[in-house]
């Protein structure tokens, strides 16, 4: 296989929808016995957890004919892939939570040269691209846009 | 005569200097998002929305330019198709199956003219029909009460999805997701905090901007990631755009014919531009039989479905303008837009707001003559863009997302909530579960329960006046129609991939 074209790769999902199903009835199932804890003190024909009730009746009977029915799946994600997204998503959760205390510039460097690298470059493209792309995105929603950017901790930039 | 007064008042709103400007911005944007491989329209315009915020434009200038880069991807859209036989999203699958022979060809340059040209004709036709027929749609929407639009919403649920994808049950287990995460957030009417769980940050419910980006965008990354090794890509032969003008000449009826059956696609709720380029292409090659050569570079095979895609985008705005009630997964974006500024589209729009909805008229016809202007000469430029690698394009995205999800309410909580819709768009575009529905979900249920309780409301608790009007009853019939029509839709696309092998 030289060109992997996942676009049309697709795969028996007996598995992958029942598990769904399951997870979504669990969903509806939940939501119908949950949306009778949301009461008010006023009657009104239509309260705030009849709507919740009438969309899980539904979901769970669809989630139901997913277990029964299971179709097809696009194919999974095999053991480097799932690595290299769950290191992304690592990443992505850090870069979140230090954004604000380190501010945009030192945070977005540091997560764009791993994030570079994670897509597939080397170290030495990463790191030119990396800075680049720091800078370009920098200068674009500070100075173009206009967007506010949280700061450095201790510099006005 | 009404629609021409206001089509020219339209004009005075559109040429001015910010309008052109920015539609031209989105023109251009557009083009370059529908050309990068995996970043289809909806994707484009999702992660260009918590950007436009931060103009602080007009929402007719915001919606100038959202709607400039809509018409822009579906333009895009077939430059990598043509070139790369990867279309950027559904709509432009149907232009792979003679534009990349042609371009094997080496008529590549012609393939790209002669589609850009078909584009324009769609278009143009499209947006006419816009302008003749949602002011007809309006007068009829205007006797609408809240029942009407109770059933209007179920139509809504019971066709998007469905029609394009293959599995009817995983589109409505998707609907039914997103307005059960619709509710989450404090109860309009009644002030109850729902499956909120204690947490304050969802007490104004799920920003759906948020989700949306991260359906998207951030679910676009993760599929990328698992496969890096992504071969170099062939350098085609492009040849000159001209000759495609020409060819286009020639393709004269096949563009016509294939940009009415794509507006009329485009315009059911739920339909949107798959089935417009689905359409236009098997019937013309019903149409042509044996004189056609479909499916080995024939030019009409280019023209059919870019013809039709474009008509379709054109005419999925008229749901979506008049009703509320939108088309496609990217109109459904745009009207996410219009909510966030506590614009509700629908027939009251037209009355109250006549100079946005005419001027966005106006603005697409500007927009579509220079699509056509920049498509021909320009598309060599447009297509080098494919050549740059995804390891580069990929974090860009990511980045932009994040300064936008961020700029939005200064929260790492939007961020966190915003990759977890990341992980969710990613295991249900496995499942092959529709993403659209959810996000269609999580947009309108808040206005289907209002609408829900408003009718109850008024007949007292009495459950049978969501049935009680002949418009409903038409309605739902029309619902169950378009169902019937998907799974016929459904079987055919199966028929055709078994055919193909």
């Amino acid at each position: 296989m030289s060109e992997p074209d996942f676009f049309t790769v697709r795969v028996s999902g007996v598995i992958g929808d029942r598990i769904a199903g399951a997870v979504l009835l669990a969903l509806a199932v939940f939501a119908w016995w949950y949306s009778y804890t949301f009461t008010t003190g006023f009657m009104q024909p239509v309260g705030p957890g009849e709507f919740p009730r009438l969309v899980s009746v539904p979901l769970g009977a669809f989630s139901l004919y997913l277990i029964l029915r299971p179709g097809l799946n696009q194919r999974w994600p095999h053991r480097a892939a799932l690595l290299r997204q769950a290191g992304a998503l690592l990443l992505l959760g850090v870069y979140a939570a230090f954004l604000e205390p380190w501010g945009f510039l030192p945070a977005s460097l540091i997560a764009l040269i791993l994030l570079i690298r994670l897509f597939g470059a080397d170290w030495k493209p990463s790191l030119v691209c990396g800075v680049i792309l720091t800078l370009g995105l920098y200068l674009l929603f500070e100075f173009a846009l206009g967007m506010p950017l949280p700061d450095m901790p201790g510099l006005n930039w | 005569m009404d629609i021409l007064a206001y089509l020219a008042q339209g004009f005075v709103v559109a040429t001015e200097p910010q309008h052109l400007m920015l539609a031209l911005i989105g023109c251009a944007l557009g083009t370059l998002i529908g050309a990068l491989p995996g970043l289809g329209p909806v994707n484009g315009v999702a992660l260009m929305i918590p950007l436009t915020f931060n103009f602080s434009l007009s929402p007719t200038a915001a919606l100038i330019l959202l709607v400039s880069i809509y018409y822009g991807c579906m333009y895009g859209g077939r430059i990598s198709s043509i070139l790369l036989n990867i279309p950027g999203d559904e709509p432009a699958m149907m232009t792979t199956l003679d534009g990349y022979p042609m371009a094997l060809k080496g008529r590549g340059g012609e393939a790209l003219g002669l589609s850009g040209v078909a584009s324009f004709v769609g278009a143009t036709v499209a947006t006419i029909g816009l302008t003749l027929f949602a002011p007809l749609l309006v007068g009829f929407a205007i006797r609408f009460g809240p029942a009407e639009y109770f059933a209007l919403f179920m139509l809504a649920f019971a066709t998007i999805g469905g029609v394009t994808s293959g599995s009817l049950s995983k589109s409505f287990v998707a609907a039914c997701l997103g307005l059960l995460l619709g509710t989450v957030g404090i109860d309009a009417v009644s002030s109850v905090p729902r499956f909120t769980f204690g947490w304050f940050e969802i007490y104004d419910g799920i920003d759906f901007i948020v989700a949306l980006v991260g359906l998207f965008a951030i679910s676009e990354c993760l599929v990328f990631l698992e496969d890096i090794r992504h071969s170099n890509k062939p350098t085609m032969k492009l040849g000159s755009a001209i000759p495609g003008m020409r060819t286009a000449w020639r393709c004269v009826p096949t563009i016509t014919r294939s940009s009415f059956v794509g507006f009329i696609a485009g315009v059911l709720p739920g339909a949107g531009a798959a089935l417009g380029s689905f359409l236009s292409y098997t019937l013309e090659k019903r149409w042509l039989g044996r004189r056609g050569d479909f499916g080995n570079g024939d030019p009409r095979g280019v023209a059919a479905p870019e013809a039709g895609n474009n008509a379709a985008a054109g005419g999925a705005l008229i749901p979506m303008l008049s009703l509320g009630i939108p088309g496609s997964g990217t109109t459904a974006i745009l009207l996410a837009l219009l909510l966030s500024m506590n614009i509700t589209p629908g027939p009251l729009l037209f009355q109250q707001q006549p100079e946005m909805v005419w001027g966005l008229v106006a603005a697409l016809f500007i927009g579509n003559l220079m699509l056509l202007v920049l498509n021909i000469p320009l598309v060599g430029l447009f297509a080098r863009v494919l050549r740059a690698p995804g390891w580069f394009l990929m974090p860009m995205v990511v980045m932009v997302a994040f300064v936008g999800v961020y700029s939005l309410s200064n929260s790492a909580f939007d961020l966190y909530m915003m990759l977890g819709f990341g992980v969710l768009g990613y295991v249900l575009r496995k499942l092959e579960i529709p993403t659209v529905p959810v996000v269609l979900g999580l947009l309108l249920g808040g206005q289907m329960e209002y609408n829900l309780r408003r009718a109850m409301a008024i007949s007292g608790g009495d459950w049978d006046i969501l049935w009680n009007s002949g418009i409903s009853v038409g309605i739902y019939a029309f619902a169950i129609t378009l169902i019937s029509a998907g799974l016929v839709y459904g079987w055919l696309v199966r028929q055709r991939r078994i055919n193909a092998g």
